[in-house]
Parts: C-alpha cells; structure tokens; sequence
C-alpha cells in the first residue's frame, strides 16, 4: 500500500470520528429539547392528577409487586416492610427467595407469622421448581403479603415465578432493597388507565440514588447529597439519564429499557412474550424490546411509558470495584439483547421502534465506547509517531468537554425546576463543581467498565451477573 | 502584552474549523458561568418563595378562620367579614397570593360543611375570586381553563356549567376530565348526562374517579342508565357496566343480555361480569349453548359466572371441560365440581391418567 492510500485512509478515519462525535452531540441537543417540552407538559398535567380517589377505588386494577431476593437477610424484612407500605389499596406483594443460602426464608416467617399454604401455580412461564413452598401470613395485618421459596434460577427466573404466581392484571417488577415511595404505585398505574388511544404495555420510573439519605421505618425521611464522590458523580449521571435521556425517548415512545429496580408490566403482555429471559444478564432491557417486538409484529398501537417522578430510591455502587462490575454487567446485557434483536435494527417493518429507537441504541450506546476506546487507541498512536496537531487535538478534548458540562448543567436545572430533591444550601453549588469533573472521575471508568463488559461478552461467556454487593439503605 | 499577540496570531493563523471550535468552546465556557450563577439564583428564589409561601399560608389561614368565626345567623357579611374581605381583595391582585388564597380556601372547604361551606363560597363571590376562575375559561392555553375549571368546582359554583358545557369534548385529556368531574361534582346522577353528548373515549382513570366522586354523596339515586349501555361510545358503554354493577341495576338485565352480543369484546367481557354479579340466570343457558363460539376470555369469565350460579344440571356441561388445556378454565370447573358433586370429584383422582391433570386435581381436593 503507497503512502496516499494509507492517508486516505486515514482521511476516512478522521472524518468517521469527525462525523460520530458531531451526531452524538447532535443527538444530545435534540434529545435536551425534547426532554424539556416533555417535561414541561409532564408538570403541567401533574397539577391537575388527584391520586385519592384511585387509592381509594375497590375498582382500581390490581398490582403484583414482585420482588426477587437473593441472600437478603440483612435487610430483608425491613424491605419487605416498607414495600407492605404502600398507600394504593389493590395490590399485593410476592416475594421470591430465590434459594437463597442464608437465612432469608427463617426471618421473613419469624417476622411475618408466615405459613405454609396450599397455593396451585399456573406455570405459564417455565421456572426451577418451587423448594420449601409459598408462604402467607397469619397475621391479617401482613395480608397482602405472599412468600415464595425457590430453587435459586436467577433473577429473571424468580421474576418469572413471580409472573406464574401473580392473580393481577398488572406486576410491579422491583429490586427488593429499593424504597419505594408510598405514592409509587398510584403514579405508576396512572399512564395504562390514562392512555385510550393506544396499549401501554409497560411503564418505567426515575431510579435515584439513596447513598446517604435518611431512612426510617422503610421511609425516605430526607435526601442528602453523598460524601463519596462516586457516589455522587453517579446522581448526576443518573439526573442526565433519566430526566434528559429517558424523557426524550418516551416522548417519541422509543424506550427500550425500563431499570429492573422499578417497573410496571402488562402480566398479560408479559407473559405472551414468554416472560423474562434467563438467559441474558440484561433481563429487564430484553423484556422490554421483546415486549416492543411482539406488539408491532401483532400490528397493534402500543406505548411504553415513563414516570419521571422520583419514586424508588436505590443504593449505588460506593467503590469503583463494584461500580465496574455493574457496568460491566449493563454493557453485556445491552450487547446480548441486541444482538438477540438485530432482526429489528434499520428494519422499516418496525416503524419508528426499527428505524430510530434499535439504531439509536446500537449506534450511540452500544458503539459508543468502542469507538471512543479505537479514538483513544488511534491518538496515542499518533502521539508516538509524533504526528499528534495539538491545536486541533487540544481545542476539540476542549470542546466535548465544555459540552459535556453544558449537558449535566441543564439536567440540573431540569431536576431543580421540577422535582427539587437536593434543597440543602451549597448543595447546588456542589453539583455544578461535580459537573465539572465528573468527566474525570467517572467517565473513565464507565469506558473501562464498557470494554470489559465488551471483553467478557466474546470471551468469558461464563461471566455471569458479578458481585453486587450492598451495605443496605436501612443502615444510613 | 506578548501572550496576547502570541494567542492572536495563533488565532488568526488558525485554520477555520479550529477558530470556530475555539468560538464554541468560548461560548460554551461563558454560558457555563452564566448557567451556574443562574442556577445559585434560581435555587435561592426557590428557597424564598417557599419561605414566602408558608409565610403567606399562615397569614390567610388565620385571617379566613377569623373571617368564618366572624359570621352571624342573618347571613349577611358582618363588617369583621367585609374587613377581611377587603384586605384579601388587594392581595389577590398577584397571581401569586390569589394562588396560596384558593388554595388555602380550599383546604378550609375541606375540613368544613354546612354554614360555613357556603360562608367560604360567598368569601369566593365577595372577594372577586370567582371572576378570576371565569376569566381562565376564555385562555387559549389547555392548562389554565383545565385551572380554571378544576377550582370552579371545588367552590360548588354551578352557575359556570353553561360556560364549562363546551368543553365536554376538548382535544385535551385533562380539560375533559376536569368538565366531567365539573358536572359530576356538582349535579351528581345528572351530570353524568355528559355522557350522552360524549364524542371521545371515556380513560378508566376518569371513570374510577367519576364512580368514587359519585359514591360520596348521599343521594345514592341513580338515574336510567340503559341509554348509555346502548351508547355507540363503547367507553361509555363499559362505564355504564361499572354503574350497573355498582349500583345493583337489576333492571336493566334484558340490556345487559343484548350486550352479550356487543361487536367489543371487552364490553362482552365486561357484561359476563355484571350478569355474574347481578344474579343473571338467564344469561347462563344463552352462554352455555354459544360457549364454543366464545373467546377465550369470555370462556374464563363464563366459568367465573358458572362458580356463582351453578345448579346440579350444569354437572354435564362442568364435566366436559374438568381437562381443559386452560389452566384457568380448568381451575375453576374442578372447584365447580367439586362443589356440587364431592364423590364424583374424588372419583377423578382414580380416572385420571394425566400426571398433569392429577396433581392439578389434587391440589384443588386440599384448597
């Protein structure tokens, strides 16, 4: 190959970099906009929703919430406690211990007088069999309350028993160390009882960062901002996420995920796609597409709707060790669903969901660190051959870095002209500061965490979910 | 003085797209700066206006209460009343005070009945407020005729329905759902003849908050509900269902039989329930004789009506259905069954071949 071959080439290469970055910006800013005419309208209906009477009705429709648990005896009953907490009135609670090796089972008898009933499951969805059976309380007080023992199969397995067992119209997917607020449910039914001119097959809600807030009795008392600056560089990234990203796509009923820490289903939906799939680590984004898939191959106008109220509080990751292991995780599940899906991406039969929403995520998610690990790769290259012009190379880095700036600012105001969580003095000035180097303490490792998560995917098959440890919300 | 000249040069040599990157980026930097101050106001004025707010609250909450112990037996504004009447009538000059005004009195309304409900109404009428609320009516904007309506009936004012009738049909959900309740509120079973000039589809958020508004009330007379089970809006229809079923409409069963042949499948649905509730006899042979033609659904809502009704003659038609391939409808006719005819149920657990079928038969024998 000549010299003027290998610099058109490179040519090429300058200009696909060129071109990726200026329709990822592009993409940002268009997505900024959209989010803040959704979010506008979003507070404009709010003012009018009186959520009393739905707490209220006996014919309100009936939720299943659904809550897997997997050696949680820390802090399980107390969880379970604040999830019986909930001020809708048609609802109940199944939790699944998923064989669990510790003593998860024995504190949830003891603490809810729970026995053994008799209880016949449709097994719509395949599961590992039951192990010591399902439980109901005693106590009149823990009604709602149900307990099901089983061989341990993994989360979405214990999802799906959850499914088989739920006699509701619609089940609450949840992670059982979330708080839920106790307004969660009536906020989150509200779009499949609102929307008439279309199926909502699912809805999903704002997930927020509960690292430091206090909590009593199950309830979120108030809301600090954390110490570790991890910890808060992942609220500001969440803020971006959820009130800019994720606002956007629901606007345009593109949304391929709903987090699996909180969402609302379909059951019947839910299950004529089969449930969730054991097979992937990205179980709650799979459901999703597959549940997507399913209704524009049947041809039939649905919506997947998004709840941007904070209603369920989590704790993140507080050490960069289990942070990578998250992301890691993340990045093979949105890699195995697509690839599951390819059939959907640039796909006219797909509509909108084919043409916009697949490629969006394929292009901008799933690319994205590739292509920013080869432009990191291709620019140390050029810095030992020399060949580096850096006041091209300066004034771009620059340039993404302002902009990146510009974006987690304007999710910040998004958040105080809205929802206004972290009211404390100086507070607001502290999120501006993490604005500023949240580029430097976290992105980093969100693209090594993504590499690997790349990695692991083509050569570690065996890599499963990782270790998610959790020190608990009960005990900040 | 050197740095400057180096840093100009460098610009002015620079190539174009170079220049207008440094020209964004200066941009993007500068409304950094601005953002960030904007937003240490912003979450100060926030803060004040909270502060203010609660300020505000507490001042006319105490002047109402005073102004609704104030009154007398005639009726009539005592001059304490006309007092305070008109201070609030200055304050409502700001959109903010006449919001935390409406909003305190409307709590008060709340927690009161009797005198000194309408004693707050004629406060609504004396201060001018009421003109505020008919004022919003006539905005081009959704949100604020939707405001406009929704305190319109917290106040009881029904003398606005006329102005609030058009609105019946409004492209917009929340402008609809705020006349609905409008009428509801304040004509109760008479209001609902809404539904009778209804063009649009009827949420089932809505029609859960119409039935619990409706449930409020002590007058618990409904009116003929048969026009809107033969609407040609089959939301209304499906509402009018939930009012049967609600309101024991045992009357209206011949309709309810006509329904079952409905072209929607929900409502079809949606009268198998009824019927169950309302103890429709009738509807049971009609069914048993189509079942095959059912969907499956109504099949399931079918046997749930069966459960309620069943007599010892359905034992054949039960039998022909003990190993059906839905779990559900299988469920329900081994409860059936084993209702009616225990020995025969106990004789399943020796004819049965099926593992499947077995244990399922089993599992009902101990529920």
């Amino acid at each position: 190959m000549d010299t003027s071959s290998v610099k058109i080439i490179l040519q090429i290469l300058h200009y696909l970099f060129f071109g990726y970055a200026f329709a990822s910006i592009l993409s940002y800013i268009i997505l900024s906009f959209i989010s803040s005419k959704e979010t506008i309208e979003y507070i404009k209906k709010r003012s009018f929703v009186n959520y009393k009477d739905i707490l209220s009705s006996t014919i309100s429709p009936s939720i299943t919430i659904i809550a897997p648990a997997y050696n949680e005896s820390l802090n399980i009953v107390e969880n379970v406690r604040s999830l019986l907490s909930n001020h809708y009135v048609n609802y109940n609670v199944v939790i699944v211990n998923d064989g669990s090796k510790d003593d998860s089972l024995e504190r949830l008898i003891k603490a809810y007088d729970l026995e053994k009933v008799h209880y016949i499951v449709n097994e719509k969805i395949a599961t590992k069999p039951l192990r010591a059976g399902i439980f109901k309380s005693k106590n009149p007080a823990f009604e709602k309350l149900m307990v099901v023992d089983k061989e341990n199969g993994g989360k979405a397995d214990a999802l799906n028993m959850g499914l088989n067992i739920s006699t509701s119209k619609y089940v609450a997917c949840i992670d059982v160390d979330c708080l839920l607020l106790e307004d969660a449910l009536q906020k989150m039914i509200k779009p499949f009882l609102e929307v008439t001119d279309s199926k909502v097959i699912a809805a999903g809600g704002v997930i927020r960062i509960a690292n430091s807030c206090e909590i009593r009795g199950g309830k979120l008392i108030d809301v600090n901002l954390p110490k570790n600056v991890l910890v808060q560089s992942q609220i500001l990234e969440y803020l971006r996420a959820f009130l800019l990203g994720r606002m956007a796509w629901s606007r345009l009923n593109g949304l391929l995920v709903i987090s699996g820490a909180f969402g609302i289903f379909d059951k019947e939906i839910a299950i004529a796609v089969g449930g969730y799939d054991t097979n992937t680590v990205g179980e709650d984004m799979e459901i999703i597409v597959r549940m997507r898939r399913y209704m524009e191959e049947k041809g039939e106008k649905y919506r997947v709707s998004y709840i941007p109220d904070p209603l369920c509080w989590t704790e993140a990751p507080d050490s960069y060790k289990v942070f990578i292991s998250q992301r890691n995780r993340w990045t093979r599940g949105t890699i195995e669903t697509l690839r599951k899906h390819r059939k959907i991406g640039f796909n006219p039969k797909y509509g909108w969901f084919g043409l916009v929403s697949y490629p969006y995520w394929l292009i901008f998610e799933r690319l994205a660190p590739i292509f920013e690990a080869i432009g990191l790769i291709y620019f140390i290259i050029l810095i030992v051959l020399q060949e580096v012009r850096w006041d091209f190379a300066i004034s771009f880095f620059l340039l993404a870095y302002l902009f990146s700036v510009v974006f987690s600012i304007i999710a910040l105001y998004s958040e105080e002209l809205t929802f206004h969580q972290y009211k404390k003095k100086g507070t607001g000035f502290k999120l501006v500061l993490l604005s500023a180097i949240e580029p430097f303490v976290l992105h980093p490792f969100v693209l090594y965490a993504a590499i690997r998560g790349n990695y692991d995917y083509y050569f570690n098959k065996k890599k499963k979910w990782g270790n998610m440890v959790r020190k608990g919300l009960v005990n900040n | 003085m050197v740095d400057y000249q180096y840093i100009y040069d460098y610009y002015s040599n620079a190539p174009h797209l170079i220049q207008w990157v440094w020209w964004v980026s200066a941009i993007l930097a500068t409304g950094i700066v601005v953002l960030a101050i904007c937003l240490k106001f912003i979450r100060s004025s926030l803060r004040r206006k909270s502060n203010e707010a609660a300020k505000f609250k507490t001042e006319y909450e105490a002047l109402l209460i005073e102004y609704l112990y104030s009154g007398d037996e005639s009726g009539k504004l005592t001059e304490p009343q006309k007092l305070i009447v008109s201070k609030i009538k200055d304050s409502i000059k700001t959109g903010f005070k006449r919001k935390l005004i409406v909003s305190v009195l409307y709590n008060l309304r709340n927690e009161v009945s009797g005198e000194m409900s309408d004693s707050i109404k004629t406060f609504y009428y004396e201060t001018g407020l009421i003109h505020f609320a008919f004022e919003r009516l006539k905005s081009k904007k959704w949100n604020i005729i939707a405001k406009g309506i929704g305190e319109l009936r917290c106040f009881g004012i029904d003398e606005a329905s006329h102005a609030i009738a058009p609105f019946i049909n409004h492209p917009k959900s929340e402008v609809r759902s705020e006349t609905h309740l409008y009428m509801v509120n304040l004509f109760l079973f008479e209001g609902l003849s809404f539904l009778d000039d209804l063009k649009v589809s009827l949420s089932e958020w809505i029609q859960i908050q119409l039935l619990e508004t409706l449930q409020k009330f002590d007058n618990q007379e409904i009116c003929d509900i048969r026009p809107w089970l033969n609407s040609k809006n089959d939301s209304v229809v499906l509402f009018a269902l939930k009012l049967a079923q609600i309101y024991n409409q045992f009357e209206v069963k011949e309709t309810l039989m006509d329904l079952l042949s409905h072209d929607n499948k929900e409502v079809r649905i949606k009268t198998i329930d009824v019927l169950a509730h309302l103890y429709g006899i009738e509807a049971k042979e009609m069914l048993k004789a189509n079942f095959n033609e059912l969907s499956l659904e109504e099949q399931i809502s079918f046997f749930k009506l069966l459960e309620k009704l069943v007599a010892p003659d359905d034992e054949p038609f039960i039998e022909a259905y003990l190993f059906h391939k839905n779990f559900e409808i299988q469920l329900l006719a081994l409860k059936i069954l084993k209702e009616i005819n225990f020995d025969k149920y106990i004789g399943l657990t020796k004819s049965s071949n099926d593992n499947k079928s077995l244990a399922m038969v089993k599992a009902v024998k101990v529920l």
